[in-house]
């Protein structure tokens, strides 16, 4: 048999890029949040609202990003 | 008569296979969230037990790979089946001994395929379904897990490196918590599937279900129930490696490991790949530890635990296959499978035993 037939090719590629996705999108939007909340209050204390309020703003995107990947990965486990 | 005791006693096995693997597998799960001081070991622990159990309900995807992909289900007796999860067994207490953090997945597969493999030859394996299922994803899932954390890690490092450490270090750890659930729901996910498609394969083969069946719900519940209290009850010795042996990590990196983890299984599972949450997690944190240093990692340690990959196959196979041929010279009855059955009994607790009287077990507490 040959080994081709023996790969499931497809599945194999979409799991890899599913997963690049997810985990380096995951990581990166929560370190977005992390960055945001830190600068934000490193802003605020300098007395620069508009800053700190973009940061604050640049922070519950990213976390809002983080809670819908996770949300979306389970409704995708769970209909199959 | 005699094959209803045969059933009886590979439900029995399969479920304690599937504590051993909520045990063995604890620390796949906490170790990450538990060396970086992001929970406390008995919090991640409970917390790892319970989603475990949810996420065990979530997909049979890996159940029916397991229950028709890797054998031949026409040609599977209920002895086969018990001779493999005996070969999966003794692997996972053998590396449980050793403290490697090997794959009961593998051990799994590898038993049953060894069982089939004494008992009908060759031909009662499915090739298609081991190499394409099993081994290609095998090789695939811990390299991909280790290139995710490795970029992962990376993204985190630039995007947060001007921040006060103080800030980045609370925040991962809160991270953790999330990640650690994502990951331990994944985990169930695709474990306690594998000791669902054990189980549905014995029914199968005691004709109690036909040969496409799904896990009946009993099965599900019980396969959930069994690696959650397993997971309960901890593999500190394995924690101890995973933790802290392979690297040192921070939270970031816990993060990206856990992260990274989660990602692969769930994607996996999605697929029906049965694939070693083992690999996965330990492949994540290398990759975690080298991408910030190459000598962060301690190579030594990962290439024990490289080569108890290596081995979990063909070793859980020829236990396996020797079971089969064991529990044969006692014809096709009951009588081999209760006589292994109570010599595994005994060897597991003198193995307790004296673990016990060579000094405290490595604890929460104990390190």
């Amino acid at each position: 048999m040959m080994i081709a037939t023996l790969v499931q090719g497809k599945e194999l590629l979409q799991t890899v890029i599913a997963s690049v996705v997810a985990g380096v999108g995951v990581t990166f939007a929560f370190s977005v949040a992390i960055w945001g909340i830190g600068e934000s209050s490193e802003l605020s204390r300098n007395g620069r609202p508009l800053g700190a309020a973009i940061a604050a703003i640049a922070a519950s995107v990213a976390l809002t990003c983080v809670a819908a990947a996770l949300v979306g990965g389970i409704i995708v486990m769970t209909s199959k | 008569m005699s094959s209803d005791i045969i059933l009886v006693i590979v439900v029995g096995t399969a479920l304690a296979f599937d504590f051993t693997n909520g045990f063995h597998d604890t620390a796949n799960v906490v170790a990450t969230s538990i060396s970086t001081g992001a929970a406390r070991p008995q919090v991640a622990i409970g917390f790892a037990a319970l989603l475990n159990f949810v996420g065990a309900f979530i997909s049979i995807s890996v159940a029916a790979t397991v229950a028709k992909d890797v054998v031949d289900a026409e040609v599977i007796t209920t002895t086969i089946v018990f001779a493999g999860l005996i070969g999966a067994i003794a692997w996972n207490l053998i590396t449980w001994w050793f403290a490697l953090p090997s794959s009961s997945s593998h051990a799994l597969i590898g038993g049953v395929v060894g069982s089939t493999v004494a008992a009908v030859g060759f031909d009662g394996v499915l090739a298609e379904g081991l190499v394409g299922k099993v081994l290609i994803p095998a090789v695939v899932a811990p390299i991909l897990a280790f290139l995710v954390a490795g970029i992962a890690i990376g993204i985190s490092y630039r995007v947060v490196g001007r921040q006060r450490p103080g800030i980045v270090s609370r925040g991962y750890r809160y991270g953790q918590i999330l990640s650690g659930g994502l990951l331990a729901l994944a985990h169930g996910t695709n474990d306690a599937q594998k000791t669902m498609g054990i189980i549905t394969l014995a029914l199968i083969a005691n004709g109690r279900l036909g040969v496409n069946a799904d896990p009946p719900t009993w099965v599900i519940v019980s396969a959930a129930a069994a690696i959650a209290l397993g997971t309960y009850s901890g593999g500190w010795r394995i924690i101890k490696t995973t933790g802290t042996r392979i690297i040192k990590m921070d939270p970031a990196q816990g993060f990206s490991a856990q992260g990274a983890g989660a990602a692969v299984i769930l994607a996996s599972t999605h697929f029906g790949f049965p694939l070693s949450t083992t690999h996965v997690i330990n492949g994540g944190v290398m990759g975690a530890g080298a991408a910030k240093r190459l000598s962060a990692v301690r190579w030594g340690v990962a290439g024990n635990i490289f080569v108890a990959w290596l081995l979990t196959l063909p070793a859980a196979a020829a236990i396996g296959a020797l079971t089969y041929g064991f529990t044969r010279i006692f014809g096709t009855g009951a009588l081999g499978p209760v006589l292994v059955t109570l010599m595994a009994l005994s060897l597991i607790v003198a193995a307790f035993a004296r673990r016990a009287q060579r000094g405290a077990p490595v604890t929460a507490a104990g390190g």
